[in-house]
């Protein structure tokens, strides 16, 4: 018996996605996931425009990961002209990257999957029996958003960051009341952990190895090499160990480490890595919550995005805390020919930008390598791996379940539609 | 204690009532910010729904009848095939449509790509299926009807639900349309363009409270400019710091380049004419 299974338009994810299945004599014959946005050309876009401007055009890439596009850019430029930011702007941008996962993981978390493990079709719809959940998860989403506006001086696509350092800078006060906002934010994250962990997670394991930033001194987030348990990939290699393909039923590619390796990124990748330089109380919730790591069950990545939730308050805190803002301006930077790739650890994973520059400060040529085109595969195979199990289901259990999966990647494929250049065959 | 189930219940209308109007929201090619903009209002979203019946939202809600709507608001671009026929659709099921931020009003960066080389990017270009075969990057209303613009990349949150609540209270805000500079000054930044910044607030329409220039960066334009705008002074001001015609032509054509169809003309006339300002000392425009 043939049973074909197509979702065409997936709900509760950043951008659009599609899924065709066919399954035959209990047989997945086909299992196909793409991404089903328009082309937007952004590493065309920027050719031939200034250094200074790929951070701005760049951030449009994405809404929830526009921080993490901003600070990629920037960095990716810094590289290429050899120029070293301060203590105090790499300070800065940690704590605006910050407040994006803070806020992206609250909202992915109670805004895209909660419903799913309480049969709501909504975050809304649960409003009335779950308002308190809500008022948390809103909590958590505002003090996010206070850090990136106070930084960025916008909720979305911050300006302030800029090749060098920062346009505008908060004042230490300013930094020391946010530090009283994330105190009273704590015990909403640390409620979140508990709320997910009592959710039943499937169980299932995922061949694919987990990648992430690891530095010898933090949690990494915007510096480090490129490990997993197996191999450590210093970043400015990127070329050496990943390879980008184009599928032609999606405007994402998919990327595989050398070997054609499937490999995975976010917040459990993160976890496996780095555990041990979570902040205390991030630790302490691993162990309460019973999480053992490594775990390849891609499910726990909502767990790991709890538990994520509490380090990055705790870290954020340390730095509003103890931060005294002293009054950096930018230094002019003068345009010089050059390579620069930066890799930064967003809320979906490792976000690579790289970007060569002529003797003008041009840029002649952008690279741009999103955490989900990375997690399309592993995804893709995961369901596919997921399905034998779940056949006897009902259709639309199957589909619950399929989208439970992806949704706990928690893929963003207004992102992930992403170019590269492909030798196309006509057969 | 949370109880988990399978079985999908509840609406996002917990008290459903013939007088709600209902509203979808909808996004096509683009980045999903402005529709993140409309829930990151953290304080009102939930009383939002108390007000209109929030039909169709797939980027939160997983069922999304598409059913005749009183107001459909849209985010993004038409970059390829499917998000034409979409707009078309929602068009034809709606009284009324609201373009959401710069990609839906003017295109936004994606739409730029008209007025780059096709070298820069074709490289980029593959074969794809039938239904993410690309268009020419543009603004819905270069396909559709649109019955209001909420400008801005993104736009300003609080004004989304100001829209939201004056639409069902029949008072539907009027468009900002004086220039980012009134804003600015009554903010007390320093003038960027004084210091050099190629700063396009002179003829950009503003009602953003000038957010970008109060982060110490300039104006980019990208809530499109002003009925009125001097487009040719702007350019006199920009060539009179330092900027070559490539950079202006370049910078104002990233938000907003679908907007200003006469820019190439303005530019060749102002340069016949080759107005100066005086004691404005020409600069390299860096950062």
């Amino acid at each position: 018996m043939l049973r074909n299974i197509t979702l065409n338009h997936i709900t509760k994810i950043e951008g659009h996605a599609k899924l065709d299945l066919a399954i035959d004599n209990g047989k997945v014959t086909t299992c196909h996931l793409s991404a089903t946005e328009g082309a937007r050309y952004f590493e065309g876009l920027v050719k031939n425009r200034k250094f200074y401007e790929a951070h701005e055009m760049t951030s449009r890439i994405c809404g929830i990961c526009s921080c993490g596009h901003v600070v990629a850019a920037v960095q990716a430029i810094e590289d290429a002209l050899g120029f070293q930011p301060s203590a105090q702007t790499f300070r800065l941008r940690e704590l605006l990257t910050l407040g994006e996962r803070i806020r992206s993981h609250a909202t992915h978390l109670y805004f895209l999957a909660l419903p799913d493990y309480l049969g709501y079709e909504s975050a809304l719809a649960m409003a009335p029996t779950y308002k308190a959940e809500l008022m948390k998860a809103l909590g958590l989403m505002k003090i996010g958003n206070a850090i990136v506006k106070l930084l960025g001086a916008r909720d979305l696509h911050p300006v302030s960051a800029t090749p060098g350092g920062w346009l505008h800078l908060p004042s230490t006060g300013e930094l020391r009341a946010v530090a009283k906002e994330l105190e009273k934010a704590k015990k909403d994250a640390i409620a979140t952990c508990s709320l997910f962990a009592s959710l039943t997670h499937p169980d299932f394991d995922s061949p694919s190895e987990w990648f992430s930033l690891k530095h010898e001194s933090e949690y990494a987030m915007l510096r480090g090499d490129f490990h997993s348990p197996r191999v450590v990939f210093e970043c400015h290699k990127l070329h050496d160990f990943v390879r980008e393909y184009h599928e032609d039923y999606s405007t994402a590619n998919f990327v595989v480490v050398k070997g054609g390796r499937q490999y995975m990124l976010g917040a459990l990748p993160r976890l496996n890595n780095n555990a041990s330089q979570l902040s205390k109380d991030a630790k302490a919730m691993v162990k309460k919550v019973r999480l053992r790591l490594p775990s390849s069950n891609p499910y726990h990545q909502n767990l790991a995005q709890a538990i994520e939730l509490i380090h990055a308050i705790d870290h954020a805190h340390d730095i509003c805390s103890a931060l005294e803002v002293t009054d950096e301006k930018p230094p002019k930077l003068s345009p010089k020919a050059g390579h620069g790739i930066a890799a930064v650890e967003v809320p979906r994973g490792t976000l690579w930008h790289e970007y060569t520059l002529d003797a003008d400060g041009m840029i002649t040529y952008a690279n741009i390598i999103t955490p989900t085109a990375q997690n399309l595969l592993s995804m893709q195979e995961d369901i596919k791996r997921v399905l034998p199990s779940i056949l006897g289901k009902k259709k639309e259990d199957i589909v619950m379940d399929v989208e439970k999966l992806i949704r706990a990647y928690d893929p963003c494929f207004s992102c992930s539609a992403h170019f590269l250049e492909v030798n196309w065959d006509e057969h | 204690m949370i109880k988990e189930t399978t079985r999908k219940k509840g609406r996002a209308d917990a008290n459903p009532s013939k007088a709600k109007p209902l509203i979808g929201v909808f996004g096509i090619t683009g980045c999903a910010g402005c529709q993140l903009s409309i829930i990151f209002n953290e304080d009102d979203i939930l009383d939002l729904i108390d007000l209109v019946d929030l039909r169709a939202f797939p980027f939160i809600k997983e069922v999304n009848p598409e059913e005749h709507f009183d107001i459909c608001i849209i985010e993004g671009l038409v970059a390829d095939k499917g998000d034409l026929e979409r707009i078309k659709k929602l068009r034809g099921n709606s009284k009324m449509v609201v373009s959401l931020g710069a990609c839906a009003c003017t295109g936004c960066v994606p739409a730029y790509r008209q007025f780059t080389l096709k070298e820069n990017y074709e490289h980029l270009l593959y074969q794809k299926m039938e239904e993410i075969q690309d268009v020419k990057p543009t603004p819905i209303d270069a396909h559709i009807k649109v019955d209001y613009y909420i400008p801005g990349c993104p736009p300003d949150k609080k004004q989304i639900l100001a829209f939201i609540k004056g639409a069902v209270a029949g008072r539907i805000p009027k468009p900002y349309d004086s220039p980012v500079c009134i804003e600015c000054r009554q903010n007390g930044n320093a003038c960027l363009l004084d210091v050099g910044k190629p700063c396009l607030g002179p003829i950009t329409a503003g009602g953003c409270d000038a957010v970008c220039i109060n982060g110490g960066f300039e104006c980019w334009g990208c809530r499109g400019p002003t009925k009125d705008m001097h487009l040719d002074l702007m350019i006199d001001i920009l060539r009179a710091k330092g900027f070559d015609d490539r950079f202006i032509q370049d910078r104002m054509r990233t938000f907003v380049g679908l907007k200003l169809p006469m820019l190439e003309k303005v530019m060749k006339k102002t340069s016949e004419v080759n107005v100066t300002f005086k004691g404005m000392p020409a600069q390299r425009g860096l950062p």
